[in-house]
């Protein structure tokens, strides 16, 4: 059963399936829209930006000192931040728990301190700067929602390692899917 | 999981509160910290998976309960606001609600030998993969 659907052993439902994937893919599809469409406005390729709910607040927030610590803009960091999720969670089969750990640990650590960053801009934006932005919050939103659904895979995988690790064959090679230690550890 | 859909609305609540029940200064900077705080945590808890994450809400809802005091609230309004969220969040963050699927033991499997996983793994046959 584990052979053809990629089931881990123990476990009701293959995390890596597709149907697990696909909506976490989608989601940040539309996050990096959303910080692409923010990065433009803070690179001042557009001179507005959508703000249906605060006034002048997306403005200030986008705008503020905070976003301009790095060399890039923040939401600019945010697309690539997204766009890495969207590339981790899409790469590999439904067994890739097992045949690529290291592409399923990526993409949970891809997925983790994104949405822990979005939390701090959220908490950021009233207490400094008294604004909120929608744009903004939306995107965190979305960061946050994507983090429960991409730890079931991750979790699998290191459940996989301690079997690996068990076993006594080499984590290393186990990490990064070689063919020669696929099948020793189910 | 219920509860947990609650607790991330009380959370978005506080972040909204200031604003509605018209208090400022520290309240408002506390209830603007802590709200994006329990309502990450409660959504993260909504998947099976992360359902123990419900219970990182405990210390930010025990922290509401005692901020209006520590912090010195002026607003009385704040100060209710905070002690109802706080005791609701706190009692719903135990709620662990009903998991349906199974995870081959969880995360303490991770490091724990003998596992559910590993139990279920020796009991199926070793075949050449892929």
């Amino acid at each position: 059963m584990s052979k053809n659907e990629g089931i881990p052993p123990g476990w009701s439902y293959n995390p890596a399936a597709w149907g697990q994937r696909l909506p976490i893919v989608g989601l940040a599809m539309i996050g990096f829209s959303i910080a692409t469409y923010m990065a433009l406005f803070q690179l001042k390729i557009l001179d507005t930006v959508w703000e249906p709910f605060f006034g002048n607040d997306s403005r200030k927030i986008l705008t503020s000192s905070v976003s301009k610590i790095l060399p890039i803009p923040d939401a600019a960091l945010g697309a690539i931040g997204y766009l890495a999720d969207a590339v981790t969670g899409a790469v590999g089969g439904t067994r890739r728990w097992r045949t690529m750990p290291w592409i399923v640990i990526m993409f949970g650590l891809a997925v983790g301190p994104l949405g822990f960053i979005s939390i701090l801009l959220v908490i950021l934006q009233p207490v400094l700067f008294d604004a909120w932005c929608t744009l903004c919050l939306c995107s965190a939103a979305i960061s946050v929602i994507m983090i429960g659904p991409a730890m079931d895979e991750f979790m699998a995988s290191m459940q996989y390692m301690k079997r690996v690790k068990d076993a006594n064959v080499s984590l290393w090679k186990a990490f990064w899917g070689y063919k020669e230690v696929q099948g020793k550890v189910i | 999981m219920w509860a947990q859909i609650i607790n991330a609305l009380l959370g978005i609540w506080l972040m909204a509160s200031p604003a509605l029940l018209r208090f400022e200064g520290i309240a408002a900077d506390n209830s603007h910290i802590v709200g994006p705080i329990i309502a990450s945590f409660a959504v993260i808890s909504w998947w099976e998976a992360t359902r123990v994450v419900r219970l990182y809400n405990i210390p930010p809802a025990a922290w509401l309960l005692l901020a209006p005091w520590v912090l010195g609230y002026e607003s009385t309004s704040a100060l209710v606001n905070d002690m109802l969220v706080g005791a609701v969040v706190l009692g719903l963050s135990f709620v662990k609600g009903r998991i349906t699927e199974k995870f081959g033991g969880g995360w303490s499997a991770i490091w724990q030998s003998d596992s559910p996983h590993a139990q279920e793994a020796r009991r199926q046959p070793r075949t050449e993969m892929e």
